[in-house]
């Protein structure tokens, strides 16, 4: 049972690949080491393609943290699954579980760390930067704002300003999380640009 | 560690295990430890002189009735909480119960009102219930908690306020078995009222007593 490989989701695929995941941890709990070993691998082979998904802002050091955490979690669960029921909903309410907890603890600080490194960028990094320069430079981002597209002006706003996550933005801007991102990126590069070349008018 | 390598160890040392059976199984192992503690505790106190009584009295029937439904209502939904794919119908049960207790808790003040007047409702201190509460709800929480580390801990702080309600709605009814105290509002505020704080406090605890492996509490 290999990981599957990207492209269209065939119904009737998944839906075999489930029940072979239902054998599997059927297997599993009557105490089938292999069954088990094949089992984590893919369930960790699926974490780790979600969560990529999911934040894509997270590191390969991160994404392994919680993947690992989703595989001891569902160790230490594993008598909490009913035979007689479907391996996917069971797992997927842990991962989810997981997932929120790490949230809370990462996402913030990873958020904020982008934020500040984005405006470290965006800004001029002089050591000793006075609060008059701030001042100016924060009123040349607001120029340098006004020359984004509205996409480019909101997806930058939600993002980095209100540091929601790209999902969250997607879905309230009701656009994929890779327009967000490229509107970001593109927001971002304009930006540094506008504010660039202002600095160096007003020297 | 690799994850490649923690996959290795988890499998090697996995044995088989049994799975948990649904809450509506094992409730009633729990609630045998439980009744049988609470009568021994009933018994070794002494029960009240006018139960013979008060166990005709559709009232007193009622309110202990919605105890007992509460109590067992809250520890099924306590259990399911802490099956990751368990129906969340279950989580709402003890509502209903909870909800008649209150109710008929409340209608009595009304009535003890409309019988006695502002006698009918008045309070004095009686804080030796909640001791009594928490004494007799010792054993069975202690059991439940046992039982719900068994699971995942999904919500660790609605589950372990769910055991200690229904651990102490538990230690109330055995309470009003040996303690003669029947003004509605007394039995509101210092036995429910009890029962209350004690969820409360289990539910700051939750996460130091239920949590996944690895996370620091």
């Amino acid at each position: 049972m290999s990981p599957t490989s990207e492209g269209a989701p065939d119904s009737g695929r998944s839906e075999r690949r489930h029940a072979a995941l239902d054998s599997l941890m059927r297997a599993a709990q009557q105490g089938d080491r292999r069954a088990y070993h094949l089992l984590l691998q893919e369930v960790a082979q699926r974490m780790r393609r979600l969560i990529a998904a999911r934040a894509p802002w997270l590191g390969q050091a991160d994404i392994e943290d919680i993947v690992q955490d989703v595989l001891l979690s569902l160790h230490m669960a594993r008598a909490t699954w009913d035979p007689s029921r479907p391996f996917m909903p069971w797992i997927a309410a842990i991962a989810r579980n997981r997932l929120t907890d790490h949230a809370r603890r990462y996402k913030r600080r990873q958020a904020f760390d982008q934020a500040a490194s984005d405006l470290a960028e965006v800004f001029s990094t002089t050591p000793g930067q006075s609060h008059a320069e701030g001042v100016v430079n924060l009123m040349s981002v607001r120029s340098a704002m006004a020359g984004l597209s509205p996409g480019e002006r909101r997806a930058f706003e939600l993002v980095r300003l209100r540091e929601l996550s790209l999902a969250e933005a997607a879905q309230q801007s009701k656009t994929t999380v890779g327009a967000i991102k490229v509107a970001v990126h593109r927001a971002s590069r304009k930006l540094k640009r506008a504010i660039n070349t202002g600095g160096e008018e007003s020297k | 560690m690799k994850t490649d390598a923690l996959i290795d160890s988890l499998a090697r040392d996995a044995g088989p295990v049994r799975p948990l059976r649904s809450p509506l199984r094992r409730i009633w192992g729990w609630l045998a430890i439980a009744l049988a503690f609470a009568s021994a505790m009933v018994w070794a106190i002494g029960p009240r002189p006018d139960l013979a009584e008060r166990v005709l009295e559709a009232r007193f029937l009622l309110e202990q009735g919605a105890a007992l439904a509460t109590a067992i209502t809250a520890a099924m939904a306590a259990l399911a909480l802490t099956m990751p794919d368990a129906a969340r119908f279950w989580r709402w049960l003890p509502v209903v119960p909870a909800v008649a207790w209150l109710g008929t808790l409340g209608l009595g003040c009304l009535r003890d009102w409309a019988q006695m007047g502002p006698a009918g409702l008045r309070l004095t201190p009686d804080p030796e219930c909640f001791v009594y509460i928490a004494l007799i709800g010792s054993l069975p929480m202690l059991a439940l908690v046992l039982m719900l580390r068994r699971g995942a801990p999904l919500r660790p702080s609605w589950t372990l306020a769910l055991a200690a309600l229904a651990a102490a709605a538990l230690g109330n009814f055995a309470l009003r078995l040996f303690h003669m105290q029947d003004a509605a509002l007394m039995v509101l505020v210092w036995q429910v009222g009890a029962v209350a704080l004690i969820a409360a406090i289990a539910a700051l605890c939750g996460r130091a007593v239920l949590r996944w492996p690895g996370v620091p509490a």
